[in-house]
């Protein structure tokens, strides 16, 4: 086994450029399939995990400020109830730490019973003394807050932040306002209040979850007279989570099979170069007696030596530049790292990232030895060459002392080999449009940052007017049309769980909303609404379904589904309906006028003209405020991305050229004894890397054009206009970057053979 | 008119404790119309001094003048030129491009940038001299070999060479083929021609003999090599 260690460590030292390279796929390869695990696994099982740690409760119901006993009645009547508990939410609280501040935060109050949040670092705060705060984890991160930490809370002062909470019933700040918890009790101790205090919120937990329908149903009915009544079930944030990460999941697996595709297929051309090389010394040792086992092993050994320590080092890359993002996502999220979940997932990446290699070494070497030793000492080639040349192809299609002879050479020998030729273009192909999926994808994250339009929205203010003022805002310089709006909460009849945003106009509502419509039509009858694609999907409605809504007033509205449309801005459980409608079910919904601006109009100034009037203007925007840290988050992932698959496109091309120079060595020096120079080399790879690349942007383009774009806009239809599809610019960039990566390979390959003696070459055979 | 000149060339092979000198001091001058073999056993140093002489490698120590280009003193990108359009290789395992035809084979040097105008004419004349015209369109492998070695030569002389050097040109042909192969070797008329070899048969055809023995260049005592050449034929 020593000799054998040895003599294939020799045999790689000598050929150290190529096992180099080998080992640069390899690492690409691994730190890519290591990095769709980590991000796969984290954001995959991350709700799971985390609603398993927190014990996160089945229904979370939010209503209008209630006595904690009267609650307690209405849920102790509830069928399957295993546990409960009350808390009051304070919101819009200013609070203060580490130079950082927020006046909107959210104080959970929290009572006895169950909590529906993990404790991740430190512990509970006391419920006997007080002065001891639970923070959010991405609040905790966002600002900077440790264990000990001091946060000042309005109308309390400073308290001591003992543990850090994880809830994944909503995402965490930055993207939702700050969460805190405080003991009830500790509170009541500090401020005298005595229990009884008004309770806003109730956690249930079930005996068995599948009879959820069941209990909402029940609790819709007991809590009659209730107002602000809204239920989030745990099903419901699990499946708005997943959606949303299902996307980014799929994108990193996909595109790390494709690298490790590309690794592999390389790999494999390469041993099989070398094996083709070494038939000679294959043909000697079967004819000494050693086994086909034997070869194929010593061959193995070889790809293992340097399979090893690349697939390590690639797994360990993945792994350490995608923990913390991936971490700081699911943080985000309120979502649980996999940790030591992962270690599993990344023994197998690292197993597979060295099986392979090692089987793409062995395989061919385990064919050559199957030859008889005389065909092999005789230099026989693995792959019979078959087909017959034209003089016209070449013999006339140059021009005399030209490049472009020599190149076509380049492509012709390239072509020698159609299945890698056709799986280096196919690798290259679906890179070049994965990269144009990611810039798209940067793009419209750019865009649903910035463009309110992305969301359908056509009106640039809002006023808190009421719909007498029309006239009178219309009459304003700048102002093209103004509608009430009127917007609500409301609940589907049949399923108590999916709570409704309703919007009502009362005329044509894509005059100021216009999101996308994916099925159907507009609404025209005053019984007739659109809903969004999420809440379609939730519910199982399309066009001709009845849509029954149920309104806090204790009055329900059905309507008839006429279209569906895509909408970002409220999860996509949305439903227009005519403001006729909205108002004979619920006189009292809340209004604002909606404002649109003509073209080239001066926003400020309508907004100072509104504001004379009494108005509260307000701007509409794009994505939130607060979605600005995930887009952030996101961009620097789809840059990640793109930046590895930009160097496996490099990698494959370097290798594709060296592989091709490393089998054409004799023709090469050939080339280069009958005077051809460091243009002519040049022009003869130029040639190999065009026949690889021309196939392989075509195929990108029109990959990312028909079939990768126009597919993931239908993903994302649900949320919002967006299109995917790759503009020139873009293309021409990408195309640009490709033909930069090409020449990039041409000249590094080029000086590899320039620095060469020619006599070198001239050995083989 | 000497063509290619050679004097006190000096070089050495392989690299630590296994240097070696083979070439020490060597001379050799090869004129217009000229055919020079030179003898030696294996590892005499024969490809290497043809290596030297065709400017695909420099001495440690001496001069080599080939058409008047000291090629001492030329950069890798001019001693491209230099082999270009003044020097004609014909390798013992022929070495021509299996995806090419024959033909395609023989008009590749008249492709390169800088090579002389007329290249594809000269490549149809060469495959019709040499008696080709009906194999131009085969690829190297559905070809003998005797008919690669012509395709080889021809490719040789597409770009009209003053120096044509021939590494062990019948070391992989049978007698007949080999002797077809020295046959039109000794027919090229106007060139210089240089050819290595271990066997005297082979350098019999040739106008001078020399042997390269400890390093150095020395004629070929007792060998009248032009009967050995008629009675070849």
């Amino acid at each position: 086994m020593r000799a054998a260690l040895s003599t294939a460590t020799a045999a790689l030292r000598r050929r150290w450029r190529r096992t180099i390279l080998s080992a640069v796929g390899i690492v690409l390869a691994a730190a890519m399939l290591a990095a769709a695990l980590v991000v796969g696994e984290g954001l995959g099982g991350g709700f799971d995990r985390a609603a398993a740690a927190a014990d996160l409760p089945d229904v979370i119901v939010r209503f209008d400020p209630q006595s904690p006993g009267a609650v307690a009645k209405r849920i102790a009547a509830l069928p399957d109830v295993r546990a409960f508990s009350l808390r009051d939410e304070v919101t819009n609280v200013p609070i203060e730490a580490n130079g950082h501040s927020d006046q909107s935060a959210s104080v959970e109050i929290v009572g006895t019973g169950p909590r529906g949040y993990a404790v991740v670092a430190g512990r509970q705060m006391s419920s006997t003394r007080f002065g001891e705060v639970v923070v959010e984890r991405g609040l905790a991160q966002a600002w900077g807050i440790g264990l000990g930490s001091r946060l000042y809370v309005a109308g309390l002062g400073p308290l001591r932040v003992v543990g850090l909470a994880e809830a994944p019933d909503n995402v965490s700040y930055p993207l939702a306002v700050p969460r805190i918890y405080l003991s009830e009790s500790a509170l009541a101790a500090r401020f005298g209040v005595a229990p009884g205090t008004p309770v806003d919120q109730a956690e249930i937990w079930l005996r068995d979850p599948r009879f959820l329908d069941e209990v909402l149903v029940q609790a819709r009915t007991i809590s009659y007279g209730v107002h602000g009544l809204r239920f989030v079930t745990r099903a419901g944030a699990k499946v708005l989570l997943d959606q949303a990460a299902g996307i980014v999941i799929d994108l990193l697996v996909a595109l790390s099979l494709i690298a490790l595709a590309t690794a592999s297929v390389m790999l494999a051309a390469s041993a099989r170069a070398e094996v083709q090389r070494r038939l000679g010394s294959i043909g000697v040792r079967r004819a000494l007696g050693a086994s086909r086992g034997h070869v194929a092993g010593a061959q193995a050994l070889e790809a293992a030596l340097v399979a090893a320590p690349a697939a390590l080092l690639g797994t360990a890359a993945g792994t350490l530049s995608t923990y913390a993002p991936a971490g700081r996502l699911l943080t985000m999220l309120n979502e649980a790292p996999a940790g030591g979940g992962l270690i599993l997932p990344l023994a197998g990446c690292l197993a597979v990232s060295v099986a392979i290699p090692v089987l793409a070494a062995a395989w061919p070497a385990w064919r050559a030895a199957g030859r008889p030793p005389v065909a092999l000492l005789g230099g026989v080639e693995l792959t019979r060459r078959r087909g017959k040349g034209s003089r016209r192809a070449f013999g006339r299609g140059g021009r005399t002392g030209s490049p472009a002879g020599v190149a076509v050479l380049g492509a012709r020998l390239v072509a020698a080999r159609r299945s890698r030729l056709a799986a280096t273009a196919l690798m290259l192909g679906v890179s070049t449009a994965f990269v144009l999926l990611l810039l798209s994808l940067a793009s419209a994250l750019q865009t649903l940052e910035t463009d309110p339009g992305a969301l359908g929205e056509r009106y640039q203010l809002t006023a808190q007017l009421p719909p007498s003022s029309v006239r009178e805002v219309r009459a304003l310089p700048g102002v093209q049309a103004v509608a009430p709006r009127y917007e609500v909460q409301a609940a589907d009849s049949f399923n108590l769980g999916e709570t409704i945003d309703v919007i009502a106009y009362p005329g044509d509502h894509t005059v100021f909303e216009a999101p996308p419509l994916t099925d159907g039509r507009r609404l025209h009858a005053p019984d007739e609404a659109e809903v969004g694609a999420g809440l379609a999907d939730a519910l199982g409605l399309s066009p001709g379904s009845t849509l029954a809504l149920a309104f806090t007033s204790g009055t329900e509205l059905r309507l008839r589904v006429a279209g569906v449309v895509s909408s970002l801005d409220h999860d996509g459980r949305v439903a227009y309906i005519p403001a006729r409608a909205l108002l004979a079910a619920m006189p009292s919904a809340p209004e604002q006028l909606a404002v649109r601006l003509s073209p080239g109009a001066d926003s400020a100034l309508v907004s100072a003209r509104l504001e004379a009037l009494g108005g509260e203007p307000q701007a509409t925007g794009g994505a939130t405020d607060r979605g600005q840290a995930l887009v952030a988050v996101l961009r620097t992932l789809l840059r990640a991305v793109a930046i590895v698959d930009g160097l496996v496109c490099l990698y494959a091309l370097v290798q594709a050229c060296t592989l091709t120079t490393a089998e054409r060595r004799g023709t090469i020096a050939v080339l280069r004894a009958g005077g051809a120079g460091a243009m002519a080399v040049r022009a003869l790879l130029s040639g190999a890397v065009v026949a690889m690349v021309v196939p392989a942007a075509v195929l990108g383009v029109l990959l990312e054009l028909f079939v990768m774009g126009p597919t993931l806009s239908h993903l994302a239809a649900a949320y919002a206009s967006l299109s995917l599809v790759a503009g020139p610019g873009q293309i021409a960039g990408v195309l640009a970057g490709l033909a930069a990566a090409a020449l990039g390979a041409v000249m590094l390959v080029a000086r590899q053979i320039g620095s060469e003696p020619v006599i070198a070459g001239l050995d083989t055979p | 008119m000497a063509v290619v000149t050679a004097r006190g060339v000096e070089k050495s092979v392989g690299t630590g404790r296994a240097i070696r000198r083979i070439l020490e001091g060597a001379d050799l001058e090869v004129h217009e119309g000229e055919m020079v073999a030179v003898l030696g056993q294996s590892g005499s140093g024969k490809s290497t001094l043809l290596h030297l002489l065709g400017a695909l490698d420099r001495p440690d120590r001496g001069e080599i003048v080939l058409t008047g280009h000291d090629l001492g003193r030329l950069d890798p990108g001019s001693l491209a030129r230099v082999r270009l359009r003044h020097v004609g290789f014909v390798f013992q395992s022929f070495h021509l491009i299996d995806e090419l035809s024959g033909a395609e084979n023989v008009v590749l040097p008249a492709r390169l940038p800088g090579a002389p105008r007329g290249g594809a004419r000269r490549a149809n004349q060469l495959i019709e001299d040499l008696g080709l015209a009906d194999v131009s369109d085969h690829r190297p492998f559905e070809l003998s070999g005797g008919e690669q070695q012509r395709f080889a030569i021809a490719r040789a002389l597409v770009n009209d060479p003053e120096l044509v050097l021939a590494d062990e040109p019948t070391g992989n042909l049978d007698r007949e083929n080999g002797a077809a192969v020295l046959d039109l070797l000794r027919g090229l008329r106007g060139r210089a021609v240089v050819i290595v070899t271990h066997e005297p048969e082979a350098a019999a055809v040739a106008d001078r003999i020399l042997r390269l023995r400890e390093g150095r260049l020395v004629p070929e005592i007792g060998t009248d090599a032009r009967p050995a050449a008629r009675a070849l034929r």
